[in-house]
């Protein structure tokens, strides 16, 4: 298992077309990637990061601390280029 | 055959009807027992690729005429391929041996609530697709094919029962050459709809449904609310001629939404905007009017499922205030109770509302809501140029009572910064305080009449109650001579006074309040050409002259004469 954390800064957040892109790369691994909202303060706080409905349930905004967690072959590849896409703001 | 109904949206239509009959799935709860779950679960895929075809063929349609539609439906094909919900419904019917259609219906609605009880409303709107592709699969499961108005293959007139929020979003707009529905008034989700969009449309056609047939050619009457079946020949022409003078018209009023507000004579009037939010569609009213004569406050509450925080309340005021500014904008405190109530504040049940603890009486009673509120606007105030109005003022107590100056003490002593210029006034809308303006005008800076309540008040008539209706007479000659009275009173002090109600945005009466004395009328947007439009059919002394006549005859002999003064 792999993880790591970073911050949301783009705008938009992780929904609409930034979570659509999200799940599109997520989806490129055979690993299971789960996304944590550190922000939130439910418990229910971790989802499966290759479904967009789950995704969006985390309601993760401009400034919402995550954290993103492989397991798998590529777990380590996985979670540097999703937290490099989050870190990139989405070309916002 | 002719029908009314409600022309809410005006305009003439003449075409083919598209019958549009939503699909409403009835899923009961069912599980299979013969069967391999392989076979049942084989089904579950066709209707996933059947559902993708058809999303995919809208898609590819939509790319080029309207790329942001077709994101909408490029969303749910995500959603039907969702990892989590594709895995609880395989889950659920090969081993709950749920069938693929009660599979659809539980675990789909399982994650639409999910959505709705998300605090972003972002978010929650999400559960509305979600139902979208739900429906899909289950009408698929049913063997209809798609009914659908996102994609029409020729401009039609379109029947309804309703049109959801759903329907319209996607709506294929430059397709609809009107909009028939059987329920919905003036407020209704269809009517908005068809009002921004300027499409014509009539609602509110009882037995609709029935009344007309797929293809048929009808006439869509919405300047008068009538729609007509099997037009003849003579009634063909006849609405094509009205139907170019109507485009004629709304065309001249439309070049008068960014005129100058003058009279005839060139006396310069003040035109604000009525707002509820601060959407920027809302806000685009601010390129064509001199200020925001009335921000109601109520959205933030109405629509939240708490009180509005201090914060959450600046940061709207701000918008508002930054859009406007250096011209005012009138925030109106909290107008709650009467007819409008909220989910998490629980009211006392009064025997007349109206009459009762309502807008700033409520605030006097709830002073830490109302305290809220003030902090809030005052710490928005150094944005833009705020003016604060009272609603429901009834005595120079009233005024006494409001914590103004309180609020504004607490934030000296907390070091808050709030611009110092923020002005106090109120609304006219009972007449108690009306006949006292001169009283009024020395305490306040400002005040603007509200024309609805202060006529329910008047003619002690509830505006709500429809068996009444005709007794609500906004045109009663002691509205117009209580408005002429405050006018003078506040003209005499030098203070603003305005106009914020219905009559202000009313083309037949806006000349007759500018002649009585008042210079500044606020109205919604849809009011702003027409009545600009309106005020430059008159000098002022035709319009003073209308003024003194009004006052002294009846309001029925009032409208008539109206209309005949200002016949196009």
């Amino acid at each position: 298992m792999y993880s790591r954390k970073t911050t949301v800064i783009n705008r938009t957040g992780l929904h609409a077309r930034p979570a659509s892109q999200f799940i599109d790369a997520a989806k490129k691994f055979t690993s299971r990637i789960h996304i944590r909202n550190l922000s939130l303060e439910e418990e229910d706080n971790l989802a499966n990061a290759k479904s967009i409905i789950s995704v969006l349930t985390l309601a993760m905004v401009q400034g919402s601390e995550i954290e993103i967690i492989a397991e798998g072959d590529d777990e380590k590849e996985a979670v540097d280029s999703l937290i490099a896409l989050v870190d990139s703001g989405f070309g916002e | 055959m002719i029908y009314q109904g409600n022309g809410v949206s005006k305009g003439i239509a003449i075409g083919e009807i598209y019958l549009y009959e939503a699909f409403i799935p009835h899923v009961e709860e069912a599980y299979y027992d013969g069967g391999e779950p392989q076979c049942h679960l084989e089904r579950y895929d066709r209707l996933c690729a059947a559902a993708d075809k058809e999303l995919k063929e809208i898609c590819e349609r939509l790319t080029a005429s309207d790329p942001e539609k077709a994101d909408i439906f490029t969303a749910h094909r995500d959603i039907l391929f969702d990892e989590d919900i594709t895995e609880e419904l395989r889950d659920g019917i090969l081993y709950d041996h749920m069938t693929p259609e009660w599979a659809i219906e539980t675990i789909f609605s399982k994650y639409m609530r999910r959505l709705q009880k998300a605090k972003d409303q972002m978010i929650r709107e999400r559960a509305a697709d979600v139902n979208d592709v739900k429906n899909r699969l289950l009408r698929i499961a049913c063997g209809l094919t798609e009914q659908n108005i996102s994609s029409l293959e020729k401009p039609v007139i379109i029947a309804a029962h309703d049109l959801l929020p759903s329907d319209t979003a996607t709506m294929d707009r430059k397709n609809v050459l009107g909009i028939l529905t059987e329920v919905g008034g003036e407020t209704s989700h269809s009517a908005i709809i068809a009002k921004s969009y300027g499409i014509p449309a009539i609602l509110g056609i009882a037995g609709l449904m029935e009344k007309v047939k797929k293809g048929e050619r009808v006439i869509l009457d919405a300047v008068d609310g009538k729609l007509i079946t099997y037009p003849d020949a003579a009634q063909e022409t006849e609405y094509l001629a009205k139907k170019e003078s109507y485009a004629v018209y709304q065309n001249q009023v439309k070049e008068y939404l960014d005129k100058e507000p003058l009279t005839a004579d060139g006396e310069r009037i003040s035109i604000g905007l009525n707002i509820g939010s601060v959407s920027p569609q809302e806000l685009e009213g601010a390129r064509y009017t001199d200020f925001a004569g009335l921000f109601r406050s109520e959205f933030l509450y109405m629509e939240s499922d708490h009180l509005p925080t201090e914060e959450e309340q600046m940061v709207q005021y701000k918008k508002a205030l930054l859009e406007y500014a250096p011209r005012p904008v009138v925030l109106r405190t909290l107008d709650i109770g009467g007819d409008k109530t909220l989910s998490y504040l629980t009211l006392p049940k009064e025997e007349n509302p109206f009459l009762g603890k309502r807008a700033l009486r409520l605030c006097f009673d709830q002073p830490q809501v109302f305290r809220t509120q003030l902090r809030a606007a005052l710490r928005a105030s150094v944005y833009g140029n705020l003016w604060i109005m009272l609603p429901m003022v009834g005595s120079l107590e009233d005024i006494h009572k409001a914590i103004f100056e309180e609020v504004k003490e607490e934030l000296d002593r907390e070091n808050i910064p709030y611009a110092p210029q923020v002005k106090l006034g109120i609304m006219i809308e009972i007449p108690a305080v009306a006949m006292i303006a001169d009283l009024v005008a020395k305490e306040i800076d400002f005040a603007s009449i509200g024309t609805n309540d202060l006529c329910q008040y008047l003619t002690a008539t509830d505006r709500m109650n429809p068996a009444v209706t005709e007794y609500y007479q906004s045109y009663h000659p002691s509205m117009f001579r209580l408005i002429g009275y405050a006018a003078r009173q506040f003209e005499q002090a030098g203070k603003p006074l305005s106009v914020c109600g219905e009559l202000g945005g009313d083309p037949l009466a806006a000349p007759v309040l500018v002649g009585l004395g008042i210079r500044k009328l606020s109205m919604n947007i849809g009011s702003v050409p027409i009545v600009k439009r309106a005020l430059s059919r008159l000098t002022l002394p035709q319009m003073e002259a209308i003024a003194q006549q009004v006052q002294n005859i009846s309001a029925g002999e009032t409208a008539a004469y109206l209309k005949e003064s200002f016949a196009d």
